[in-house]
């Protein structure tokens, strides 16, 4: 059942946000951010699916119909996808940079905990 | 050139910055220099382009274009469009001359790093300055959010470019974690917009909501307005900006102050006035006004107890972006023209404070004003400069503060806002304070007694040039009103405040835009007034946020900016909710 | 562990207007329920509003059906979600490359070592005020002791054995060596060429599943894979930056180049100048193949110098007294961060 999914994603963001504003490690707040991506991945796709529908491959279709056929008919939305795969390359981007400062952040004030890493403050 | 011509080399405004950083690494090889020159000579090249544009769309045209001519079915937009309006190109063009003079000005400051660090230096000044030009000239919302993630990831690594600072590595960290979150706030809801209406085009998502909003589209456009406003850097979504500002480079700072913040404001002009309206309605109007009253007095009173120069200015950031949007929520033609108007201004004043203090940093170590003092003998160009800029914010004829705060103020009483007025004026006194205070503290007065600057370094000629430039464009503006408003706001205005001839022209590709004639009298008896007495009071604010900087209700108020990262993701959060429910609630009456 | 307090009595003055106050030991105790109530608050938001859209009973929009009908068959190639990513929408893309670019290059700044600089630079005497009162000095204990440890084999200045079939039986734990056994060396040796060719695959045959970023993500994971099972002394022999950022940053001018040949030949930014193959061939799909195949160096390229670089920071930019500064100058060799310069 669809609506199983966005309980998921529903219930997978909350869970990173939770992360993300009580969490004092660094590296828990990172991983709050990825899974409130992962949740959103979740979401699009769950969006593009259409009831009876394939996906959106052509190629090889299953059942008896041809390419021409499944193209007017039901497939997943495309579009949504594609929306899917840049926020992964997004999200690998983010995380990447996000290690890197943290890395130095560890190197600087020799701490993980956000309280520490405080003196911009006021 | 024809016109449909002319469009076409729309996507080379983009293209040229962005090739231009894919070879910048490269070109670090060959000197130190060469990155920096090549991303000079792109962003003359993008500027030269789009001013080949620009007498058109002022004109009163919109130059619509779409991508590998997939044009629309139906109209139904099957492929991207990028459409140059006078909204859009303005701060296009913003971005691309003001960038320029910041190369020049980091060539001249900070030539003498090293080789690398200027390679991905320049990589990345160039991908944030294509992606706010792409972002302006994009009418399709999910390019919008390619465009604002591309900034968003260059600007990352540019406040953290001096590590050996570790305010930088922090302040990275924070505006990591709050940029992210706003971009997973605009990117569900581009995909509730999409999901519900099948429809990416502006015009085309203006024409899909014209009959039938549902609670899905407010939704979606609370957490398009929440997730624009941490980039602008309004209240209670400003987080990381006051850290960010801080700890970046002088011409980062002022890169991300006088254009990056621009970006969330246009966007959000562009989508409250352009594509909901008319079918939101004045609910989303009044969260817009409170929006910007609150950062606009916040900000400003935030910035008068600052001791740190460069926090200072960008409390005052948050400050002059609330002003913008203050402008925006009028939804009148001198309220509108005046907010574009101030967008230019406050890139022009902003940068040339933001360059002043960053060179202050840079040649003396010094950032707090309490240790500062006497650079006006040191240094008189550079107290000239940072003098004008200060007199700009203040709104002080004839500079071109003036011209943009008082189209503001006018449109709020025109209207009869009373409340959001007096507020306004509030917020102008406090800003006046913070700014006097921090000119006098660093530059006309002596040196504290016990503090010793190690190096005393002279402005470089690029420096001068560039502060020259900056300062006669704050000038110029204010001394010819009448062309900018005639010719560019009038139109800028006429877009915003017509978003069928907007959808009509995207959609066409190309459509004409009524330019809306901006009432502006220069020595109006109000204004004139306004100003007067808004200097007057500040000075007394400016003493008493002098003395009273270390009381315990002012230490209080100050550690509502906790420092901490889960607070600022709270206030987002908070703020991302309240809209939601601000906005659903008026669907429910 | 240390307090960040300011330690001398005339810093507490001077920073009295700046810094309210020390900072707390305790957790504030408002995150937690506040947290759970903001996260909750949310997620409800979030039902609220895919509530009431149209779901999978709907018919698909406009705009994927006419991408369907119309674009497949101008294309002629019959996978829609590549038509999509670098055909109809390859502007997004477009823009997607050059966020990772932004994020590589990004990486890379930060992660860098210490260049030569001339003249005086304000920002690192107050780096250094910045530092003075902020870090805390250098924890020396058995954990960091460890680490340093660890990372100092990492970069194959470790006195281990290259692979633990070097150590004699019997050795106790923990293995010191910087490779695997002569199984997983083995095993990865014959398996990568296979998964090379698949990435390969995945990205040339565009009419089927697959294109750029996936096969990048593959060829990326083919580098990890040898770095973890050969180790990286042998690796950084390969994994060159000096040649790999070139090929990275030539990729994302290939995919400039194909808009603007586009622009050039045929008028518009990104349109197709190249003639269309059968369907269900590898040219079939005219500049999409070419936007596939850059995609595909870019991203794996960029990758891979974004995980060596953080694979290869040093330490020079922080006080670690540990550390002695002569060896900073010989840390992060070889591996994006200006070592072979």
């Amino acid at each position: 059942m669809i609506v199983v999914n966005y309980l998921a994603a529903a219930a997978l963001f909350a869970t990173g946000l939770y992360a993300v504003l009580t969490k004092r490690n660094l590296i828990k707040i990172v991983m709050g951010l990825s899974l409130m991506e992962g949740s959103t991945y979740l979401f699009l796709i769950s969006l593009a699916y259409r009831a009876k529908s394939t996906a959106p491959v052509l190629l090889s279709p299953p059942g008896h119909l041809g390419p021409r056929a499944l193209a007017h008919g039901n497939v997943a939305d495309p579009v949504l996808q594609n929306f899917c795969l840049t926020a992964i390359v997004i999200g690998v981007a983010v995380t990447g940079v996000f290690l890197a400062v943290t890395v130095r952040i560890v190197q600087h004030y020799k701490t993980l905990d956000a309280d520490r890493v405080r003196d911009l403050r006021g | 050139m024809s016109r449909a011509g002319l469009s076409s080399l729309l996507p080379l405004a983009v293209a040229i910055p962005l090739a231009a950083a894919a070879i910048s690494p490269l070109a670090a090889r060959l000197s130190r220099r060469a990155p920096l020159v090549l991303s000079a000579l792109a962003l003359a090249a993008t500027g030269g382009l789009l001013a080949v544009m620009a007498p058109t769309v002022y004109g009163g045209r919109i130059l619509s274009h779409f991508m590998g001519h997939w044009l629309p079915i139906g109209g139904h937009a099957l492929g991207i469009a990028f459409a140059a309006d006078a909204w859009g190109i303005t701060f296009a063009l913003a971005t691309a001359f003001l960038g320029l003079l910041l190369v020049v000005y980091t060539l001249s400051e900070l030539g003498d790093l090293g080789r690398r660090e200027l390679g991905g230096y320049s990589c990345l000044f160039l991908l944030l300055c294509a992606a706010l030009i792409g972002a302006a000239l994009t009418a399709d919302l999910f390019n919008l959010f390619v465009w604002f993630e591309v900034a968003a990831l260059a600007s990352y690594a540019l406040t953290a470019f001096f590590l050996e600072r570790p305010i930088a590595l922090e302040a990275a960290f924070k505006i990591l974690v709050l940029t992210t979150i706003a971009s997973f706030a605009i990117f569900i809801g581009a995909a509730l917009i999409y999901a519900d209406h099948g429809a990416l085009n502006f015009g085309q998502i203006h024409r899909a909501l014209a009959g039938h909003l549902r609670p899905a589209d407010l939704v979606a456009l609370a957490l398009l307005i929440g997730g624009f406003a941490t980039k602008a850097g309004l209240v209670p979504f400003h987080g990381w900006l006051p850290d960010a500002h801080t700890a970046a480079p002088g011409p980062i700072s002022a890169l991300f102050s006088g254009l990056m913040v621009n970006l969330g404001v246009v966007a959000i002009g562009r989508i409250v006035l352009d594509v909901y309206t008319p079918a939101v309605g004045h609910h989303v109007l009044g969260l817009l006004m409170v929006l910007g009253l609150i950062s606009a007095v916040g900000g400003a009173l935030f910035a008068l107890f600052q001791d740190d120069l460069k926090r200072l200015l960008a409390y005052d950031t948050i400050s002059q972006m609330g002003v913008l949007v203050v402008g925006l929520a009028t939804a009148t033609v001198g309220g509108v023209a005046g907010a574009g108007y101030h967008l230019i201004d406050h890139a022009l004043f902003k940068a040339l404070l933001f360059l002043c203090a960053g060179s202050i940093v840079h040649m003396t170590g010094a950032t707090k004003l309490s240790e500062m003092g006497g650079f006006g003998r040191r240094s008189p160009l550079l107290a000239a400069a940072f003098t004008v800029g200060a007199l700009a914010i203040a709104g002080i004829p004839p500079l071109n503060g003036y011209v943009s705060l008082g189209l503001i103020h006018d449109a709020l009483r025109s209207t009869g806002q009373a409340v959001p007025f007096a507020v306004m004026l509030v917020a102008q006194v406090l800003t006046i304070a913070a700014l006097g205070k921090a000119t006098w503290q660093a530059f006309y007065r002596r040196l504290p007694a016990g503090v010793e600057h190690e190096r005393d370094e002279r402005l470089h000629p690029g420096m001068v040039v560039t502060l020259a430039v900056l300062a006669t464009g704050c000038v110029a503006f204010g001394v010819f009103p009448t062309f900018v408003l005639d010719h560019l706001a009038a139109v800028a205005a006429g877009v915003l405040l017509h978003p069928a001839a907007y959808a009509h022209g995207v959609l066409a590709q190309g459509g004409a835009v009524p330019s809306m004639p901006v009432p502006f009298d220069y020595t109006y008896w109000s204004d004139i007034l306004v100003v007067g007495c808004t200097v007057v009071a500040a000075v007394p604010v400016a003493m008493a946020g002098m003395r009273w900087a270390g009381t315990r209700p002012v230490v209080a108020l100050r550690r509502v900016q906790t420092g901490s990262v889960n607070d600022y993701a709270a206030y987002l959060v908070v703020g991302l909710l309240t809209a939601v429910l601000v906005l659903a609630g008026t669907a429910l009456r | 562990m240390p307090n960040a307090e300011p330690s001398t009595p005339a810093a507490a003055t001077r920073d009295a207007g700046s810094r309210p106050r020390p900072l707390e030991d305790h957790e504030p105790s408002h995150r937690r329920p506040l947290g759970l109530v903001l996260a909750a608050g949310a997620a409800l938001l979030l039902g609220a509003a895919v509530w009431a859209i149209p779901r999978e009973h709907a018919p698909l929009p406009a705009v994927a059906h006419e991408a369907l009908r119309v674009a497949l068959p101008t294309w002629h190639i019959l996978e829609p979600v590549n038509e999509v990513v670098y055909g109809t929408r390859g502007f997004d893309t477009f823009g997607e490359t050059f966020l990772l670019l932004a994020a590589v290059v990004g990486v890379v700044v930060i992660t860098r070592g210490r260049e030569a600089r001339r003249g005086y630079i304000g920002e690192e005497e107050a780096g250094a005020r910045e530092r003075r009162q902020d870090d805390p000095p250098s924890r020396s204990g058995r954990a960091a002791t460890e680490a340093k440890e660890g990372e100092a084999e990492e970069e194959g200045r470790g006195r281990g054995p290259a692979t633990p079939d070097a150590e004699p039986l019997g050795t106790p734990a923990p293995e010191r060596a910087e490779g695997m056994t002569v199984v997983v060396r083995g095993a990865v040796r014959v398996i990568s060429p296979v998964l090379a060719v698949a990435g390969l695959y995945l990205a040339a045959w565009g009419y089927s599943p697959g294109g750029g970023f996936p096969a990048g993500a593959v060829i990326v994971g083919v580098v990890l894979l040898a770095y973890v099972s050969l180790g990286y002394k042998r690796i950084e022999r390969v994994v060159r930056p000096g040649i790999i950022e070139p090929i990275e940053l030539a990729g994302a001018t290939a995919i400039v180049a194909l808009g603007v040949f586009g622009l050039v030949f045929k008028g518009s930014f990104s349109a197709n100048f190249l003639p269309l193959g059968q369907p269900e061939t590898i040219p079939s799909g005219g500049i999409l193949q070419l936007f596939s195949g850059s995609e595909l160096i870019e991203v794996a390229t960029g990758l891979t110098i974004a995980i060596f670089g953080l694979l290869g920071m040093g330490h020079e930019w922080s006080d670690d007294t540990d550390e002695a500064q002569g060896e900073g100058a010989g840390e992060g060799d070889g591996d994006g961060t200006g070592g072979s310069r």
